[in-house]
Order: C-alpha cells, then structure tokens, then sequence
C-alpha cells in the first residue's frame, strides 16, 4: 500500500486566527465602478503557515500519485503493446475511459463507492488513488510513445545477444522510454498539481482546502483565490523548469545519435 | 560450422534469398560481396534469426536457427555488429559491453567489466569505458559495438557493413582492427564494399547477386582472370566498385 | 427518510442535468472560441501593453485550476466588487475565460505555423493586414487548429462537472444529490460516468467529422 495510507486527511490542524499577530496593513485603493474596495494582501501574512501546510499535502499526494501513475502507466503501455489482443484491448479501454470521464466522477465513485464494499481508506488515500489511477490513463500514452519510438536497430541488437524479453524490457526498453518521456510526464504531473485541487471536495485540506477554511475565517476570499491562483501557476512553472532540467540532465547522453 | 542450405527468404511478393547454400568453417574469413539489394543485409538477418526463413536450413554448430529451443544457443555462438552501430544510447560504452555477459552468460559483474576493460584497451578505447554513445565520434561506437559482440565471446562474427556510415580514417581504425581479429583466428562473415580490404583479410569470397550466391571461391581465384574474374557480373561489379 | 430507492422521475432529473451541462459547455464554448480568437487578433495586429496584459492571464487561467478560478468568481468577486453572482453567472464566466485562455494559445500557435514567407508574401500583393488575416491566415489556421481544439472541447466538457462545486445543478451535481438520496454510489456515479463518457465522444466524433470536412474543402493541403 502506497505510505501515507492512514494519516488523518479529513481534520484540518487546530489554528486559531486570533493567535498570529496582527501586521501593519498598507492599503492599496482600487476604484471600481465609483466604489471605493481595497486589495488588501496583507491580510494573508497571518495565515501563510496554514496555507503551507496545505501546499505540502498537495506535494505529498501529488509526488505518491505521480509514482502511482507512472508505475501504473508502465504497466498499461506494456499491456497495450502486448501480443495479446485481449489485453491490449482492455488496456485500451482504460485508457480510453479514464480520459473521457470527469476526475471528480472519478474521484466520487471511489470515495463514496469504496465504502459500500467494506473499503475504508481515508481522504488522502483515496485521493492519491483516484488522482493515479487519472494520471495512469494520461502516463500511459506518454510512455507509450516513448516504446514506440525506440530504434528498431537497438532492439535487434538486444535480441541477437540473446537477451531475453523481460532483460530487454527492463534495462532497455524502459529506460529510454522513461528518460524520452520526461516532458510529457511533466504534463501529466502538472495536470495532477491542478486536478489536485478538487480534493478539496473530498475533504482533503490540501491546498485549495485550507485556502477554503482561510476564506472562509478571514471574510476575505477574493484575497484568498487570487493569491492561490497565482501560487498555483508559480508552483506549475516552478515544476515545468525542474522538468526542463531534469530533461536535458536524464538525456544529456541521449542526444540523437548522427553518424 | 555456419552452415546455409537452400535458403530462401521473401518479403511479399519480392524474393530476397532464392535458395543460398554456403558454409562457413571455423577459422575461415568469409567476405560476403554483391551489388545494392542482392540479399546481402538479409542473408545475415537470416543466420542471426533476424529473419523466418521462407524455405531451407541454417545451423550455427548444428543448433537449428529456426527452432526456438535452438535458438539462443545459435545466438551465442555467433555476435553481430551493426551498419549503424546500434548502441544503447543509455549505456556508457563499458555498460554495453557487459549487459550480456552478465544476463545471458551469467558472468560475475566485476569479472565481466574486467573483461569489457581489456576489450576496449585493445581496441585503443581504454579511456573511454564512461563515454555514452553520444560522446563517441562514429568509428569509436564502432569500436565499442565490435567489443559488444566480442565480449560474449561468439565463435563467429557476423558483420554488416561496419564501416560504411564511417568517413574513411574512421573506417580505417575499425578495418585495423577486424584485419587484427582476422590474424587472430576469428571467423568472420564479412558484408562489405571494401572490395581490397575484403582480398587482404578474406579466406573466401562470395558473390550474391539477386538472392543467388553467383560465385563461392577462395580469396586469389576470385580475383583470378580465370576464376570469379570470368563472371561477367562480378567482373563488371568490380570495375565499378574499383572507379568509386 | 436516510434511504430511498430509485424512481422513474430520476431519470428526468439526469436528462436534466444533461442539459444542463450541454447548454453551459456550448454556451461556454461559444463564449470561450469567440474570446480566444478575439485575443488572437489582438496579439496578431501587435498591440502593445494588452497583447502582454492577455498573455499573462491566459497563462495565469492555463496554470492554476479551474476549481480555484469558479471560488474567485463566485466567492471572491461579490465579496470585493461588491455584486450580486449567481452559481450559473459564476459558471458561465469562469469556463468561457478558461476555454478562451487555451483557445488563445492555439490560434497563436496555428498562425505562428503558417509562416511570416506567406504573410509577407500576401503584404507584398498589397494586401492589408485585415485581409491577410482574413484570406491567407484564418482558413489554414482554422484547418490546423481543429485537431488541438477538438482535444481541447473533450477537456472542457469534462471540466464543467466542476460548476457542481458551486451548486449549479448539473449532471455531477445531480449525480451527487442522488448519491446522498439513495446511497447507491455505484451505480450513480457509473451512470453519470457514462454520460459524461457519452458526451465525451459526441464531441471527439463531430471534431474529427468538421476536421475531414475542413481538410477536403479547404484549399490548403499542406497539412
Ligand atoms: N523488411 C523488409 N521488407 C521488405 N523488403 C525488404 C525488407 N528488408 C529488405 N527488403 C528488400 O530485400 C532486398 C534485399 O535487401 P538487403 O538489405 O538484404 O540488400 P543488401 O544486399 O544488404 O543491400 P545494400 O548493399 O544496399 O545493403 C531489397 O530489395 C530490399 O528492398
Ligand atoms: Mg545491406
């Protein structure tokens, strides 16, 4: 069972606003349609522990996903590249279903439906089941066309030094298509960062969840939002420049060969 | 003993191989010529079992290359190198070399890099065991792919056109080191188009031509007026192999 | 009562919600393609200042979720702007900006892969930049962006289960209503999947459909 399994997802930790001291506020007017409102962001600075706390439980949930997703994708494209037609095809249909069904149907059925037949896991696991099961749909294709893309060449090689399938799989196969699909992985764990958020609705204090309790102590949820959006977007952009680096480091000796 | 009889080999309607018959004995140094399409790629696909045969027989020291069971055992006794060197591009020059060694031939991993160690010193690549094949310039992928080959320890060696994707001072290096293993007693089923250098290290020549070996003899009467010379086909083929 | 059994009206109730997420997802998407072009224009005739304004937000929509994005609007904009939002204002607001940021992105790409030799071309004809957009630029975009936008529409639709969030009452959130009424989560939620999934491939279909279409009438075959 992937670690983490057990942690209580559901309760946020106690805090209490009144505690943090108050900062000076510096006050920004805006005008709007005559009305005089103010963004104030310094109204956050109180919550920023609280609100780190949940960006750490969206990394958590997000990297035990990722693993579960890629783990789970590589299992797909190979069923999907098997010989065997009926394999491949459910492997298709997996695919093609948990592509074309909204993630928090997904992530209902599981949570609401896991229960009835006597599975009880918490909000946290279901969550990073439900987000790698997603995510394995999307991990799938990438890995997928990492296999595919592999020269013929090298595999033939593999085959006449007598390597067998499961060697060939293991040390060859898998790895260039790991390191080849990088990028797309990315994406796919980009996507899960924000497809992360709709945890909240599951009770999950993750990012969005604390935001969601910040807004609601503070009476000030257009601070909030617009803040987490652009956390958000930074987050994402921080994690598209790791992946950008961990490309070019992983394939540094992947260079297309030129002869 | 390779040993290929009555092969034929088609991919759809065109026949590639229309029944080869060749025996190549231990020791020996088999070049293998003939003009662009003949069969000559194929052929060798065929003995490594690249390649179903469509018809015929080919056994490498009586292991069968088309029964399955037989079939690893042929690929052990034989190794391959590659026109276009098809290294693992994940794999340092070193790591190529052992992953067979060690997975198929089950040799102790520091025993088998000793070994890839040896090999690539004596090739002139000792200092590049840690290089990826990125970092390699051609003729020294080439290198390493021979040692790849040679590290399970075949007892022939099947090459393809090793050099021609090389300019020709890397093609030089590599024929260096093939007239060596030659010298050495390796066998070799040699495709190429270095018509001289085939006559220098080759015991016997054979020429393909359309799927048929046209012409099978001993290295000095193929290149005799009386002898492959009185082919009008090979005759033509090295007149003009000769002015490229 | 904590239990009750599924009834015939239920399946109104799903037809219903259907048609709410239909008419929201077309409207939405309507809203979003005229938007997104709109700003592919803009960015197109090199407008200073609102051309980079339009890049960060379409980036700041494209990076952060769109359950974060409905919470703004439905919560955050009443609450500062001092205006009245319903969930479906909130909705329809929220999708359109969010589609029309990735539709953004696509135009710009598909004219940036028809190539400056051709606009310059059509400028050296005397052409004016309206009607290079028109004539040279818009028909093979248009051909090149099906694709990218008919991956795009599968998404969305798939993204409005999220209005149910906020309490629009579409199909997830129906599914959720009947969830809590009958206790049957699997089969509620395999139903709405597969309405969901239904839908899905409407739309993937009739985007292939319009992409052959598009391909056998158009004039370029570049492609
Ligand atoms: N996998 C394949 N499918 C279809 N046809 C093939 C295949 N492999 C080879 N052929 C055809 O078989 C014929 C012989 O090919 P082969 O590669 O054996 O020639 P070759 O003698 O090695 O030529 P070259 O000197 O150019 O390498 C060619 O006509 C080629 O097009
Ligand atoms: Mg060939």
């Amino acid at each position: 069972m992937l670690p983490g399994a057990g942690r209580p997802g559901g309760s946020p930790p106690p805090f209490d606003p009144l505690d943090s001291p108050v900062r000076s506020v510096t006050v920004k007017p805006v005008s709007l349609n005559g009305a005089r409102v103010r963004l104030d962001l310094t109204i956050l600075i109180p919550h920023l522990g609280f609100l780190a706390e949940g960006a750490l439980l969206t990394a958590e949930v997000c990297a035990l996903a990722l693993v579960g997703s890629v783990l789970l994708g590589m299992l797909v494209a190979i069923a999907r590249t098997s010989s065997n037609k009926w394999i491949g095809r459910l492997a298709f249909a997996y695919v093609d279903l948990f592509r074309n069904v909204p993630f928090i149907v997904q992530l209902f059925f599981f949570y609401y439906g896991l229960p009835e037949i006597g599975i009880y896991i918490d909000a946290f696991t279901t969550g990073v089941v439900a987000l790698s099961i997603s995510g394995g749909a999307y991990a799938s294709d990438a890995i997928r066309a990492g296999i595919l893309a592999i020269d013929n060449g090298i595999l033939e090689a593999a085959e006449v030094s007598g390597l067998s399938k499961r060697v060939t799989f293991t040390r060859i196969v898998l790895p260039i298509a790991l390191r080849t699909s990088v990028r797309p992985l990315g994406s796919v764990l980009i996507n899960m960062i924000l497809t992360s958020s709709i945890l909240s609705t599951i009770t999950l204090n993750e990012l969005t969840g604390q935001a969601k309790i910040v807004a609601s102590d503070t009476f000030r949820p257009f601070e909030v939002y617009v803040v987490l959006l652009v956390v958000y977007a930074a987050l994402t952009y921080l994690v598209s420049i790791g992946i950008s680096l961990l490309h070019r480091r992983l394939n540094r000796d992947l260079v297309e060969q030129v002869s | 003993m390779i040993k290929v009889e009555n092969v034929k080999k088609a991919f759809g309607p065109v026949t590639v191989l229309d029944g080869v018959n060749l025996v190549v004995n231990p020791g020996e140094v088999v070049s293998i010529l003939g003009s662009s399409g003949s069969g000559k790629s194929t052929l060798i696909r065929c003995i490594n079992g690249l390649e179903k045969l469509n018809a015929g027989r080919i056994t490498v020291d009586d292991f069968d290359v088309s029964k399955p069971k037989d079939l690893a055992e042929a690929r052990k006794r034989s190794g391959t190198v590659f026109q276009l060197f098809n290294l693992y591009p994940h794999m340092t020059a070193l790591q190529n070399i052992t992953l067979a060694p060690v997975e198929v031939l089950k040799r102790p991993r520091a025993e088998a890099e000793a070994e890839g160690r040896a090999l690539l010193a004596s090739v002139g690549l000792g200092d590049r065991a840690d290089a990826y094949s990125s970092q390699l310039s051609g003729g020294q992928r080439q290198r390493v792919g021979i040692c790849r080959a040679l590290a399970m320890k075949p007892r022939y060696l099947l090459l393809d056109e090793v050099t021609s994707a090389l300019d020709p001072e890397m093609t030089a290096e590599v024929l260096d080191i093939l007239a060596k293993l030659a010298a050495g007693g390796t066998t070799m089923v040699f495709v190429t188009h270095e018509i001289e250098f085939a006559r220098q290290i080759s015991s016997r020549i054979v020429f393909l031509e359309k799927g048929k070996l046209l012409v099978d003899l001993p290295t000095a009467e193929f290149f005799a007026e009386t002898g492959g010379l009185a082919q009008p086909r090979v005759a033509q083929f090295l007149s003009k192999m000769r002015k490229d | 009562m904590r239990y009750a059994e599924f009834t015939p009206f239920d399946l109104v109730l799903l037809a219903q919600g259907l048609g709410v997420t239909v008419g929201l997802f077309l409207a939405t998407t309507l809203i979003g393609l005229f938007l997104g072009a709109l700003w592919g224009v803009i960015r197109f005739y090199r407008t200073p200042v609102l051309t980079q304004f339009i890049t960060f937000v379409a980036e700041i929509l494209k990076n952060s979720p769109v359950l974060v994005q409905l919470f703004l609007v439905f919560f955050g904009f009443p609450a500062f702007f001092k205006l009245n939002m319903t969930p479906v204002n909130a909705a329809v607001i929220t999708l359109s900006l969010n589609t029309a940021a990735f539709v953004y992105v696509i135009a710009v790409s598909s004219i940036e892969s028809i190539g400056r030799d051709q606009v310059e071309a059509a400028r050296v004809f005397g052409l004016t930049r309206w009607q290079v957009l028109r004539h040279v630029i818009a028909p093979q975009a248009l051909a090149f962006s099906i694709g990218p936008l008919t991956a795009l529409l599968v998404n969305q639709l798939q993204v409005t289960s999220l209005i149910s969030v906020i309490g629009v009452m579409d199909l997830a959130k129906i599914g959720a209503n009947l969830n809590l009424r009958t206790l049957q989560p699997f089969i509620v939620w395999t139903v709405v999947g597969v309405l969901y999934y239904l839908a899905a491939k409407l739309v993937a279909t009739l985007g292939a459909r319009l992409e052959k279409r598009l391909r056998a009438h158009s004039a370029f075959r570049g492609l």
